[in-house]
């Protein structure tokens, strides 16, 4: 391999060289035109006519070298440098553009790489599937029945290894401090087919994966380092979860999750309470499979649908009216916020085109200024693709420039992107600048130095040399002017599109808040405890703690109410189960409807200021000797009472008897302002006085407590910490919730687009109106002579004024048009595909008008200082100049 | 001065590995060897001349070496290598094959 001051020392060699060559060339035919005759002067003007322009032939020569093309992208560079160098106020300009839409596509880009388009982090990722049951009655895909699950795994053949997981939270007693953790409990063989290792033991057996099997557990890296201090000896040592002591089989490693969950502690699932994992009518787990090397989903999707029609056969009691449905994982992990993603990245995209033409304008603006230079070369003989060749060099020089500034604003800008992001954005922790973001940013700025360099090059290339040269480089600036015109109509379109976009979820937002919740959302707090280890025994015991400890926070000044439940608006979490009325038995229990099951102190509606419409609340008198009572709200009441009085009425509920409905209260907006989650609106309230029997247990152990005070949440919690600290000292209260953060959380995966469009759209904005305002400058500048003459024969500067704004408003006008049209086609399909839209049709007239008021404002803003100047042109100045 | 022809490119790398067969020579003359055998009907474009012995080296038909002119002054000579020759041949029977088909069909028609 040749030294790079070799190759360059013997390059300057072949180029003296070839001079040399052609300088003797010329001697000779000069001598040989003097034989011919000829007076000297004219000898030598033959034969450089002769000879022909004389740089054109030694570019012709230098290009038949075989390091050609590198030694002329050399020269290129260095010209380019060297032009932009020269006008250091557009170079910083195109530069800073380039780099803020450089930079918000690839921070975009990194966040859509990191969720969408990177593998999941485990081997063969593409062979994990999810396996549904799906509700055909509800038409959703539910979670599964373990018993189904424990046939389906027998049977099918599709899969080399079939596992379940159920998330449920567990009260941590020992080691330490008393505390609520998440746990999963699994199958064995489940980090196995992951491809996941354990950093110390091993993962479960399958004898340990059954009733009566030895109780291990697996524990998350943090609870070892926590815990354990991140010793070995960790292997063996008990733990105790919900009273009953585990031996610590396995750590895992440090940044394993389990699809999005973030457990501290994994259990076998062939342990768990049969009373939930061996009724088939109960639907906990969820199924990930590996397919076999060569089994599509589809071929998959099939057998499982075949299997499940033999257990519906089998149990038509309980499973008929489902079926079973096999779809990618990742698809279903990513789904949700994949939409969203694709239209952020569209925006970001869009604000990349106008930084584009904002750029394009300028090299159009300065090709015009530089005419006569590119004259100057094409007669020394450049010919017309070398003179592109030279300006696509110089943009693609100033958008690698860009790029790289953009990518450190990306990597410094993720950051805050991410900080806006829902708390509930899976694989938010795989989001950062890598190989695959450096790829994009570095494709992104050379295709968009050569798009937007492309344009004015070949617009340059196109001039005409006889009257550029003429004009010293003032004349033809007609194309010019009409190609910057369309670019600022193109700008303004774009803007808008933005705007409207960025618009349409504001009001989204707006009307969301608008959104009754259903309850009284401003004065709650809710907080698990963890009980003390001597309560954590039976129900009566855990019954008698919390008793004490709700009496005693209801006794806190400020405190107005506080009771206990186990489910509560707006925490992700749910308990649905089936439920009939009257005497309309369903066929199968997976036939019946679903509401959303909540059991909570008698208290609780009052507490949570849930209004009641008929009927009366809980009381005291409701205990587990009298008559089984329900309250159903506003929802259920229509849809299955809808012509007669529902209080008195009986119900249905499986697992419990029939019931009597004592009240209907307003319905609770459960899943989010918006419901988009829902699927199911009912919604049935229980009295845990009424509780009795297996399930107690179990309810019991997820209690979470809910306060309603006008205090500040921060003033109130010490008071409730130590109140609930009281009787033994050792209860803690873990995962406090403030309610009205909960809700504007919840509006999180609207708020998310609609900043990033906010954002965007200003930054659109901005670049527009320079765009708008360079145009009108320089067109300004251009019409002196004229404007000169309008004044002298005796236009007002008032009309001079007019004039300018009404050329930039004339462009305003038609990209708002253009835009408006773009903005309604992507709207309606924006509304079609993504359920981000709420209470606002996508033609929303105000959205519209609006945006085009603020943009058209600008515009005009944006005319104002050129056709200030426009008005002060002196008309004899103007026309002596010229 | 008698009408002249303009010559196609892949004549021109023909007449020139022509040229060069006879001596080695410099790029002036090979322009005027071409002009003056052809009764000053083909007229090279001196401008196209250069950048075809440069085409040509590159394909290692003909080499250059500088030398002495024939008043005395530094040139470039150029020589037909081995490949060029067997090159020239091999375009000679193409041009051979070709000119027999277009003279038929011109006597025909």
């Amino acid at each position: 391999m040749m030294n790079w001051r070799r190759w360059f020392s013997r390059n300057k060699k072949w180029e003296q060289d070839m001079q040399d060559e052609l300088r003797f060339h010329l001697e000779r035919q000069i001598s040989a035109n003097i034989s011919a005759g000829l007076a000297p002067e004219e000898a030598r003007r033959q034969a450089v006519l002769q000879l022909g322009a004389i740089e054109g032939v030694k570019e012709d020569c230098r290009e038949q070298r075989s390091g050609f093309w590198l030694e002329s992208l050399y020269a290129d560079v260095r010209y380019a440098l060297r032009i932009l160098r020269k006008a250091p106020g557009f170079t910083t300009i195109a530069i800073l553009t380039l780099a803020l839409g450089i930079g918000a596509n690839t921070a975009i880009f990194s966040v859509v790489q990191g969720v969408l388009l990177a593998p999941l982090p485990y081997n063969e990722p593409e062979r994990l599937v999810l396996v549904w049951q799906y509700n055909l009655m509800l038409k959703h895909p539910i979670s599964v029945s373990y018993p189904d699950f424990l046939d389906w795994q027998r049977d099918a053949r599709s899969f080399q290894q079939m596992a379940a997981y159920d998330s449920q939270d567990r009260n941590l007693t020992a080691p330490g401090t008393p505390e609520r953790i998440s746990g999963e409990e699994i199958s064995s063989g489940f980090l196995n087919m992951l491809g996941i290792k354990p950093i110390l033991g091993s993962e479960f057996s399958p004898d340990e994966d059954k009733q009566a099997g030895a109780p291990v557990v697996l524990i998350s890296n943090r609870l070892w380092r926590n815990r354990f201090a991140g010793s070995s000896d960790a292997l063996g040592k008990p733990i105790t979860l919900d009273g009953v002591e585990y031996t610590i089989a396995g750590v895992l490693p440090t940044n394993f999750r389990l699809l999005g969950d973030d457990a501290d502690v994994y259990t076998p699932i062939g342990q768990g309470d049969p009373l939930i994992y061996g009724d088939r009518t109960i639907h906990p787990v969820l199924c990930i499979a590996r397919l076999k090397p060569g089994v599509s989903v589809a071929q998959s999707d099939a057998e499982m649908s075949a299997i499940q029609a033999r257990l519906v056969e089998l149990y038509p009691s309980v499973d008929r009216g489902l079926d079973a449905n096999v779809r990618p994982l990742k698809h279903e992990f990513v789904a949700d916020v994949s939409g969203t993603l694709v239209l952020l990245l569209g925006a970001v995209g869009i604000v990349l085109l106008i930084a584009c033409a904002n750029v394009a304008n300028l090299l159009i603006a300065r090709s015009a200024a530089r005419t006569r230079e590119f004259a100057i070369r094409s007669a020394l003989g450049a010919s017309g693709a070398r003179i592109v060749r030279q300006l696509v060099t110089e943009s693609v020089l100033l958008s690698l420039a860009g790029g790289t500034l953009g990518l450190a604003l990306a990597k410094w800008g993720v950051r805050p992107v991410l900080a806006t992001l829902p708390g509930n954005l899976p694989r938010g922790e795989n989001i950062g600048v890598n190989l695959s973001v450096l790829l994009f940013a570095l494709g992104v700025s050379v295709a968009v130095g050569i798009v937007f360099g492309l344009a004015p090059a070949l617009q340059s290339s196109l001039t005409d040399l006889q009257a550029s040269l003429k004009a010293g480089g003032r004349s033809s600036t007609r194309p010019h002017h009409r190609a910057q015109s369309s670019l600022v109509i193109v700008q303004v379109a774009l803007t808008l599109v933005l705007l409207v976009g960025a618009g349409l979820l504001f009001r989204t937002i707006r009307r969301l808040w608008e959104v009754n919740p259903g309850f009284d959302a401003r004065h709650l707090i809710a907080f698990n405890v963890g009980l003390s280890p001597s309560a954590n025994k039976n129900v009566a015991s855990m019954r008698a703690a919390y008793q004490q400890l709700i009496e005693r926070v209801r006794n806190i000044a400020g405190v107005t109410a506080a009771e206990l439940t186990i489910l509560f608006p707006l925490s992700e979490h749910q308990n649905i189960g089936p439920f009939w009325v009257g005497s309309q038995e369903p066929e199968s229990s997976a036939q019946a409807p679903r509401a959303l099951f909540y059991w909570t102190g008698p208290d609780y509606l009052r507490t949570m200021e849930i209004p009641l419409l008929q009927g009366r609340y809980f009381t005291e008198a409701d205990t587990a000797s009298s008559q089984p009572v329900v309250l159903i709200d506003s929802a259920l009441a229509q849809a299955y009472f809808p012509d007669k009085d529902p209080v008195g009425q009986a119900m249905t509920i499986p697992h419990w008897g029939p019931v009597r409905i004592i009240g209907v209260v307003g319905h609770v907006r459960h899943w989010g302002l918006d419901e988009r989650d829902a699927y199911t609106q009912n919604q049935i309230y229980a009295s845990l006085n009424q509780l009795t029997g297996d399930w107690a247990p179990i309810f019991y152990r997820r209690l979470t407590v809910v306060v309603s005070t006008p205090l500040d949440a921060a003033a109130v919690m010490p008071a409730i910490k130590a109140a609930v600290y009281g009787a033994s000292g050792d209860q803690t209260i873990y995962g406090v919730q403030v309610i009205q953060r909960s809700l504007a959380q919840s509006l999180s995966s609207q708020r998310f687009p609609m900043t990033l469009l906010g954002v965007f759209a200003g930054l659109a904005l901005l670049l527009a109106s320079i765009g708008i305002y360079g145009v009108i400058s320089y067109s300004v500048i251009q019409r002196v002579h004229e404007i000169g003459i309008r004044m002298a024969l005796g236009a007002e500067t008032r009309d001079v004024f007019r004039m300018v704004v009404g050329q930039g408003l004339r462009l305003a006008l038609a990209g708002v048009a253009i835009g408006a049209a773009i903005a309604l086609a992507l709207a309606r399909l924006l509304s079609s595909f993504s359920r981000l839209l709420y209470g606002v049709g996508a033609a929303d007239p105000i959205t519209f008008i609006a945006v085009s008021t603020v943009l058209i404002g600008v515009a005009i803003l944006a005319c104002y200082v050129p056709a200030r100047r426009a008005m002060t042109v002196d008309p004899m100045v103007a026309l002596r100049h010229e | 001065m008698s009408p002249s022809v303009e010559i196609l490119q892949g004549t021109l790398d023909l007449l020139i590995l022509k040229t060069l067969a006879l001596e080695p020579m410099h790029g002036w003359g090979i322009a005027q060897r071409i002009q003056q055998v052809s009764r000053e009907v083909l007229q090279i474009q001196q401008g196209s001349l250069y950048p075809a012995l440069y085409r040509l080296e590159r394909k290692k038909w003909i080499h250059a070496e500088w030398g002495a002119s024939e008043n005395n002054r530094r040139a470039k000579f150029y020589t037909l290598t081995k490949t060029g020759r067997q090159q020239l041949e091999k375009e000679l029977a193409d041009w051979e094959q070709m000119s027999t088909a277009v003279a038929l069909i011109l006597q025909r028609v």
